[in-house]
């Protein structure tokens, strides 16, 4: 097992992005075999214990402490590893760029700046957003925890004004064919989102763009903004100011369906406030009843998959003929293309595990898995599923969001950090009852380097694994991106074919992949049927 | 009342306050962006503020 040697810092507080880099670049030191440096939360002391770096000291450790952790071959490694990490520490993070220490001083350097990017802890967002909403600059608030009143506050002054406040708690913008934090380098285009679903930004906005168009603008709004508490206010904001923008031709939702309030409030402004055809994309089992002034320009539809379609055949039926062949992979064509891999697993493997990193396309997988009747467990449950006991633990079928709290918890974002999937992946692979992992590969900026490059180890040694023990594990990995985006998109797909896994060209054929897999092509008819009607394509359409 | 600057179809150019990482990633599209490394102003000073602000 080697050395390890473990130091605490009191008090020493440093952002996880900063600490993931310096574990990484540990690891890189010669006779080092594992290196974490993290703060003291109980996410990174499991974490300490799976990697085999945990000591009396890391379980001392409180949240406001830094603990440095390293295995090594030898005692001179450790040693070395331990200095270099404490050298790590004491620099500042990009030492030598100009920054500012002030929002005055930084809008003295960039006078005619229009967007500002807010990330800072929630309880200090508006605080800080208010500077610019103040002087008429449109905000993004990246930070998630900013409190309810908060929101409302930022939100009322800025709708009053004609200011868009994009998030509290929105992952993803695209302003102008720029990506605004975790976003992909989509074509601009026609289509204008307003979404309230972070990843399920990402996703239709890739999916468009894969289609062969593209998007005019692309406003999260955050989760809160279709509460109640909000009325969804930006939500409202950001569809007139697309119906009002020339290069917009046809507006497009993507969200959870809202609260009923809210919803019928959004009808009436949309009926009233705008013009252009639109699509609503409520995710999930809902049923939009239309009021007779939107009947025939407005469209409904209940996954991200077909949200894009729908949205592309708004603007241009022949793309979407095309595209909808490529996209919806045909019944039978996907059972035969299936077959060779059911036919490999051995009559014990039964179960899908779904380890997942973004949060809308973890609920996609849930309600379409709930759709298929296939009964599971999640640390996210759709109402009527099971919650799962330890969410560190899969049991039966399960689908886990490694993006929630209790992974995350002073660790990077899973789109960003590998290290807890990585292990999660390993853990499936010893269960001789898993028949495929699902996992999804989150591309754009804001994401990893190379997120299938980060997983290739992980994922060959669970293939050894399984076929140790006399199984073929079955991997479907859905690449969710565009050929423009940082890490090659297609570079990334091949990685994934290389280990023999499945690349579906959506996150829903992805997980419908899966169930057909795991039950050997035996899900009835005529609930294939009615899944292909209801989420493959929209179930309002306008003329 | 302050009008809202443009931000559709013209250039964004933006100031980043908080995450380095995501100043980094604009710089990259080639977007005109400063970065403001924010610290929290430590929480006594702000309960001290308000207490001033009753006073005052």
């Amino acid at each position: 097992m080697g050395y390890v040697k473990t130091v605490v810092e009191k008090n020493l507080v440093r952002d996880s992005l900063v600490l993931m880099k310096i574990s990484e670049d540990l690891k890189k030191i010669p006779g080092v075999e594992e290196a974490l440096v993290a703060m003291g939360t109980e996410t990174n002391k499991k974490l300490a214990m799976d990697l085999g770096v945990f000591t009396p000291d890391v379980e001392k450790a409180s949240e406001g402490d830094l603990f440095i952790a390293i295995r090594a071959s030898s005692q001179e490694a450790l040693e070395k590893a331990i200095a270099a990490a404490r050298e790590m520490l004491s620099k500042p993070a990009g030492a030598g760029e100009a920054e500012f220490y002030d929002v005055d001083m930084a809008l003295a350097a960039l006078p005619d700046a229009n967007l500002a990017l807010i990330s800072v802890p929630g309880e200090y967002a508006k605080e800080v957003a208010m500077k610019f909403l103040e002087r008429g600059i449109h905000v993004h608030v990246f930070s998630d925890h900013v409190p309810k009143e908060d929101e409302v506050e930022m939100k009322k002054y800025a709708f009053e004004r004609g200011l868009l406040v994009l998030g509290p708690g929105a992952g993803t913008s695209i302003i102008n064919g720029v990506a605004i934090a975790f976003a992909n380098a989509v074509r601009r285009g026609p289509i204008g989102i307003v979404a309230s679903a972070g990843t399920g930004l990402q996703e239709v906005s890739s999916l468009i763009h894969n289609l062969g168009s593209g998007v005019s603008q692309g406003l999260g709004v955050g989760g809160g903004d279709v509460k109640n508490y909000v009325g969804g206010l930006m939500m409202k904001l950001g569809l007139k100011l697309l119906d009002r923008d020339e290069e917009t031709k046809v507006l497009t939702i993507v969200a959870k369906p809202p609260e009923k309030e809210t919803l019928e409030s959004i009808l009436q402004y949309v009926e009233k406030e705008t013009r252009k055809p639109i699509v609503f994309g409520f995710m999930g089992k809902f049923t939009l009843s239309l009021p007779k002034g939107l009947v025939g320009r407005a469209s409904a539809a209940r996954s991200l998959h077909a949200t894009a379609l729908e949205a592309v055949r708004l603007v241009d039926e022949e793309l979407y003929e095309r595209g909808k062949e490529k996209l919806t992979i045909q019944y039978e064509k996907l059972l035969s293309m299936l077959q060779p891999y059911w036919e490999e697993l051995s009559p014990k493997q039964k179960y899908i595990r779904g380890l997942f990193t973004g949060g809308t396309l973890t609920s996609e997988a849930l309600t379409l898995l709930d759709e298929l009747k296939i009964e599971l467990y999640s640390n996210a449950p759709l109402p009527g599923q099971k919650q799962l006991p330890d969410p560190f633990r899969s049991v039966g079928n399960t689908i886990v969001d490694l993006g929630e709290e209790e992974f995350t918890a002073g660790r990077a974002h899973p789109m960003i950090d590998p290290t807890i999937r990585r292990l999660r992946l390993i853990e499936e692979a010893k269960d001789p009852e898993v028949a495929v992992v699902l996992m999804d590969f989150v591309l754009g900026y804001g994401s990893h380097v190379d997120p299938v490059g980060a997983h290739l180890p992980a994922i060959k040694e669970a293939q050894k694994i399984a076929e140790a023990d006399g199984r073929k594990l079955v991997i479907i990995g859905y690449v969710l991106g565009v050929s423009g985006d940082p890490q090659g998109y297609e570079s990334q797909i091949e990685k994934l074919r290389s280990v023999g896994a499945i690349v579906p060209p959506t996150n829903a054929v992805g997980v419908l992949s899966a169930a057909v897999v795991a039950s050997r092509g035996q899900i009835s008819r005529d609930i294939v049927d009615k899944f292909y009607k209801e989420y493959f394509e929209a179930y309002i359409k306008a003329r | 009342m302050v009008e809202p600057r443009k931000l559709f179809n013209t250039e964004v150019k933006v100031v980043n306050v908080g995450l380095r990482i995501f100043y980094e990633d604009l710089k990259k599209q080639g977007v005109k962006v400063v970065h403001v490394n924010y610290q929290p102003r430590p929480k006594l000073e702000k309960e001290l503020e308000s207490k001033l602000s009753e006073l005052l």
